[in-house]
């Protein structure tokens, strides 16, 4: 009941309400409520930031246009998670093939183990090769479900697919990255 | 069953995505073969290394970036409250247009005579030969005032019982 009173204060004085009212101040405190999850998700999914920008531009431009009807469904996070998935799908589509974990030079890396030794830049370096390694919809897959912690069952409703559909994707996509950061270290099974 | 057709379970399981009932026949597996604890192992290793660099925080100059150039491209456009304020004024406009009454006219059909050749059938819209000089000089031009939300704004909606 309370989370009812909570919600229905938001929808009248939030600032999805002030912003449905134009009010831009508005509009930018819900763009930094929601940013992280719209722009890192696109990084993960294109690879590059310049990309990830442009498409969280478009994310949240589609927002204002839509924030009738987003407000209405109450689900900000379900809604920015399908739009900037469906955007960058769209733009990777254009862009980038998919790399064959076995076309992936092996690196040399210092390190023996991935937890030892690993700078920032590296552990960034290792994370977007390797999901450069998975097809378009293993990537979606498993940046949602590992990476931005999604249930299944999010998943499969940000990708338009069926929970089934979806732990397979992401069982493939974990054994190809696990297999990539084998690689990566020259540590063969 | 051999170790390939327990790949898929052991990912799932690396991730914790199986039911109870499948995730201890996974543990019995794993138990008693080295391939799969070896696989198991790997898996969770390389979970745990991009979840890790996943959470690493992004520069915020990258998210202010983002929001200046959204802001920018809505400040330059409409906003929501003059969409809504102009179709507000459309709507009194649609009102005002169906409750002023039209200009008295005179519609007379043309009836083909029974001998006379068939005239085409076209209504012929008949003013009033000799309009009534008091009616006339007694209609001063209505004006309509419509408000809108901005109190700068005001739109006159102008017109005469002529409909001129």
């Amino acid at each position: 009941m309370a989370q009812a009173f909570i919600t229905m204060a938001q929808a009248v004085d939030g600032p999805g309400a002030r912003a449905r009212a134009g009010d831009l101040a508005a509009f930018e405190a819900l763009m930094r409520q929601h940013e992280r999850l719209v722009l890192v998700t696109a990084l993960r999914l294109l690879g590059n930031m310049e990309d990830a920008k442009d498409v969280s531009q478009e994310v949240f431009l589609r927002l204002y246009r839509n924030l009738d009807r987003v407000e209405a469904a109450n689900n900000y996070q379900a809604w920015l998670y399908r739009v900037t998935v469906n955007l960058c799908h769209d733009i990777g589509r254009k862009r980038r093939p998919s790399v064959a974990v076995e076309d992936v030079p092996e690196l040399v890396s210092g390190a023996d183990d991935p937890h030892q030794s690993l700078t920032g830049a590296e552990r960034q370096r290792v994370l977007q090769m390797s999901l450069r390694a998975l097809s378009a919809k293993e990537r979606e897959a498993l940046v949602l479900r590992d990476l931005e912690g999604l249930s299944t069952e999010e998943v499969a409703r940000a990708l338009g697919s069926s929970e089934a559909t979806v732990r397979s994707q992401i069982s493939k996509a974990r054994v190809k990255m696990r297999d990539f950061v084998e690689r990566y270290f020259r540590r063969r099974v | 069953m051999n170790c390939v057709a327990w790949e898929e379970r052991i990912a799932l399981y690396a991730g914790g995505d199986l039911a109870p009932a499948e995730a201890q026949a996974v543990e019995g597996h794993v138990a008693e073969c080295s391939g799969c604890q070896l696989l198991l192992s790997g898996l969770r290793e390389s979970l745990a290394l991009v979840r890790e660099a996943h959470a690493e925080p992004v520069e915020a100059a990258h998210f202010a970036a983002v929001r200046a150039r959204v802001l920018a491209k809505l400040d330059g456009a409409p906003t929501r409250r003059w969409r809504f304020a102009w179709m507000g004024a459309l709507a009194a406009a649609v009102v005002v247009l169906a409750v002023v009454p039209w200009p008295q006219r005179e519609l007379r059909m043309a009836v083909p005579m029974p001998n006379a050749p068939a005239a085409p059938a076209v209504a012929r819209t008949v003013l009033p030969s000799h309009p009534n000089p008091v009616e006339q000089a007694a209609a001063p031009p209505m004006v309509v005032k419509l408000l809108t939300d901005d109190p700068n704004v005001v739109i006159y909606w102008i017109t005469d019982t002529k409909g001129e």
